[in-house]
């Protein structure tokens, strides 16, 4: 076990180092120029050039590259050229809202999913299981941000109930950002609990006719016993792969819901930043979103020990 | 080029909701939540252009001149406009006396000094004036001297613009990278989270003009406590959130949103007739566009009204008009404006033959970051198309545009929009340096005797000339006016729409 986590976590920093590489060359190699973004559409190739020396990236690529491993190796991701701040600061500011928001947005889908594509199985080839399964694919298929602009229509503009967007002002408490969070939450858990529920079904579905299942039926037990002790644990494996792939892409891939709600989230920041090439935050942030993956991952690996016995490192 | 647009204006900006009425009393206290079309790149208003920068920059930073209502220079720090001598070569500013910064520390010449040494380094605009810049000079504590090698006519404007700013910064603040922002301005910076809000709060220390508010010029009166710029990029959000009440001005909407926006409770439409001017960069330096025969044959081919249209939508949001100056201007002139709007693609297909077109592509860039830049250049491609032009139509997002633009290799036309300027000489293709790089004799002449000339009547004329010469050399193609939709809260008193929305002046009403 000790030798398994061992690996798991040198494996964890060689993707991350591919990561960083290949997010160093791509940034750079892609058209675009920091300097150029901030000094606005008027500057001229000189006021440019004398932007790029300050911020050194007139330097070779290579010697920027060492000059950012250094960096890495000492603990710091290096400072934005845009936000007057380090990265780290940056990323730290953007955690609050992500965290929140994947948290509230995975247990909403997982609070629709789970029952849903237990029940959806249970009952194969009903009218429910059919309205099921065209509703995920109708979930699945609303762009998040249409979804998100019916919800600020009803619940804010209509009702006045939630704000229509950002993450509340200077005296905003913890209370009241969360609140901020509700609709943006609903947006995406409605979206991602399409593909939850779609794998919970089709996971229960392998379950339920199995041997076991039918011992235990026929041992006298009350079928909700059945399904949910017996059925159920075995069909989570794949389910909670999805339910932790699905956190990791919330953490970075909530753009377009960030925008449309105007949350300061790690997408938002990357979206930002590629756009305006500012080239530490792409790099620290893509680390630290793969770092996330990678992070889950291994977490869903060590719940399979707790789910199910016979699974061993 | 520009986001914003200007230039309320000379009188012609119709301001057509929301005007400032004196019917009203003003009231102090309150915080305005102003929804903007996105994050700052940086809050150095010297360094960068970009009028969201001088928008919410404004507040805080202060210039030595503005702009009165009716976009005249007029006085700001300075206490009085310039005593110009030497043949417009020595400006005299005599400073105001009693003006703090936010540090609590007194404004002096030497501030003013330090601060124009550093916009002639490192603002584009401050550059145009260095070039002919002698020296700047502390006369006493409260006088500047600026001594010209050449007279130069635009002084005073680019002393008075709010991006690529001469503000004013305390001597011992000044870096190449600013780390703190201390300005004059009557709000100041208290915090500011990326992405979520930036908060300003009155600065008590304020010392404000006598008279009455006029336009940027005049006495800033601080009436609110707070005001928060709070970035929304998406406009369908910036539009919903001004309904909803929660923006009390919500900036740059869409203008498809109007009809939405009108009868609601919480928010009210704001148009600003002639905002600004998009316009169709040609390469004169290199490529298929340096041939001036194409240039006429691609301007024969274009069709203005189809391009607005396309772009604008409703007609009450844009204007047909190639005159570089919209109605209500002194600069407003039709010389020349018989070649605009022609969209004949046979014509263009002569001209293009006569000038021995040889079937190159015409490389156009756009980006989608700007929709009605690349609406137009769908319609603009389908003409030059039909007047037999081989068209490659290149969609790339703004910072790659911005870089490729640079590139004289690189393309052929570029699409970019300004605002009207307060002075022409300020109008971004007109020096041979902006991409484009156009350089001919008669232009250089005329753009030369412009930037020297002082007598108002003689600029006029000149300037004149000098669209004329735009309209027979085609260095850019200007396609027309477009008008701006912005949403303000019915309670939100004493603000007058403009292109660069301040709210000093303003207050809520309870």
């Amino acid at each position: 076990m000790a030798r398994y986590v061992l690996q798991r976590f040198l494996g964890m920093l060689s993707v991350m180092f591919v990561v960083v590489t290949i997010v160093f060359v791509i940034v750079r190699v892609a058209p675009g120029d920091p300097a150029a973004v901030m000094l606005g559409p008027d500057a001229t190739p000189a006021d440019i050039e004398a932007l790029r020396v300050r911020l050194g990236i007139d330097q070779p690529l290579v010697m920027q590259y060492l000059f950012f491993l250094g960096q890495l190796l000492r603990g710091d991701l290096g400072q934005s050229i845009f936000l007057d701040m380090s990265v780290t600061s940056a990323l730290l500011d953007r955690a609050e809202p992500t965290t929140f928001l994947t948290l509230f947005s995975i247990l909403i889908a997982s609070a629709i999913a789970l029952p849903v594509g237990i029940l959806a199985a249970y009952r194969r080839g009903t009218f429910f299981d059919q309205a099921v399964t065209t509703l995920t694919m109708l979930a699945a298929s609303i762009p998040s941000f249409w979804l998100g602009l019916i919800l600020i229509q009803a619940f804010s503009v209509r009702l006045g109930w939630f704000p229509v967007a950002g993450y509340g002002g200077p005296d905003a408490s913890f209370l009241t950002r969360l609140h901020h969070l509700v609709l943006p939450a609903v947006a995406l858990g409605v979206v991602s609990s399409a593909l939850i529920t779609r794998f919970t079904r089709a996971s229960m579905l392998d379950v339920l006719n199995d041997d076991y299942v039918r011992t235990a039926r026929s041992k006298g037990m009350s079928e909700f016993r059945v399904v949910l002790k017996h059925a159920f644990k075995n069909a989570l494996i794949p389910v909670l792969t999805v339910i932790g792939l699905t956190a990791a892409l919330l953490v970075s891939g909530a753009v377009v819901t960030e925008t449309v709600f105007s949350l300061p989230g790690v997408g938002n920041l990357v979206v930002s930043a590629v756009l305006r090439r500012d080239y530490p935050v792409i790099q620290g942030a893509l680390l630290v979103i793969a770092a996330i993956y990678v992070l889950i991952n291994f977490g869903i690996d060590m719940l399979y020990l707790l789910i199910d016995p016979r699974v061993r490192y | 080029m520009w986001e914003r647009i200007t230039a309320a204006a000379l009188g012609g900006a119709a301001i057509l909701v929301g005007a400032f009425s004196p019917a009203f009393a003003q009231e102090r206290g309150g915080v305005v939540n102003v929804a903007t079309i996105g994050e700052l790149n940086t809050l150095d208003p010297m360094i960068a252009t970009g009028d969201l920068l001088g928008m919410v920059t404004q507040h805080f930073f202060e210039t030595l001149y503005t702009f009165d209502a009716d976009w005249n220079v007029t006085p700001l720090l300075a206490a009085e406009l310039p005593e110009v001598t030497e043949g417009g070569k020595v400006h005299t500013i005599k400073l105001r006396q009693g003006v703090t910064f936010h540090d609590g520390t007194d404004m002096t010449a030497e501030d003013v000094v330090a601060s124009l040494k550093r916009w002639f380094s490192v603002a584009s605009r401050g550059q145009l004036v260095a070039a002919k810049l002698d020296k700047v000079e502390a006369v006493d504590d409260y006088t500047v001297r600026i001594t010209l090698t050449e007279p130069f006519a635009a002084l005073n404007s680019l002393l008075a613009f709010n991006n690529s700013a001469a503000v004013i910064l305390p001597s011992e603040k000044i870096a190449d990278t600013l780390t703190e922002y201390v300005g004059t301005g009557p709000y100041m910076i208290k915090e500011r989270r990326v992405d979520q809000y930036l908060q300003l709060v009155r600065f008590d220390g304020y010392a404000a003009r006598e008279g009455e508010p006029d336009g940027f010029g005049g006495a800033r009166k601080q009436y609110l406590d707070e005001i928060r710029f709070v970035p929304v990029p998406d406009a369908n959000t910036r539009v919903e959130g001004a309904i909803a009440g929660q923006y009390d001005y919500a900036d740059l909407l869409p203008v498809e949103a109007f009809d939405r926006l009108q009868g609601q409770a919480k928010t009210e439409p704001l148009v600003l007739d002639s905002f600004g001017w998009p316009m169709f960069i040609m390469n004169n330096k290199e490529g298929v566009m340096t041939n001036p025969g194409v240039r006429k044959a691609v301007q024969a081919a274009l069709n203005a009204e189809d391009m607005l249209a396309a772009a604008f939508g409703k007609p009450e949001f844009y204007k047909v008009d190639g005159a570089m100056y919209p109605e209500g201007y002194p600069w407003r002139d039709d010389a020349g404006v018989e070649a605009y709007n022609q969209g004949d693609p046979e014509k263009a297909m002569a001209l293009a033959k006569e000038a021995g077109y040889d079937g190159s592509p015409i490389r156009i860039l756009t980006s989608r970051q700007y929709e009605f830049h690349y609406k137009m250049a769908q319609v603009a491609a389908e003409y030059l198309k039909a007047a037999g032009f081989t068209v490659d139509l290149g969609v790339f997002d703004w910072a790659t545009l911005v870089q490729r633009r640079a590139e004289p290799g690189l393309w052929d036309i570029f699409i970019t929009h300004s605002p009207f300027l307060p002075d022409p000489t300020l109008i971004a293709p007109l020096p041979a340096s902006y991409p484009g790089w156009w350089a001919s004799e008669e232009k250089e002449k005329l753009l030369g005797a412009l930037n020297t000339e002082v007598e108002m009547d003689k600029r006029l004329a000149i300037w004149a000339d000098l669209q004329k010469q735009i309209y027979e050399e085609v260095p850019f193609y200007k396609v027309g006016d477009f008008s701006s939709l912005s949403a303000k809260s019915p309670k939100l008193k004493g603000f007058s729409g403009s292109a660069w929305p301040y709210f000093w002046n303003a207050y809520l009403e309870q």
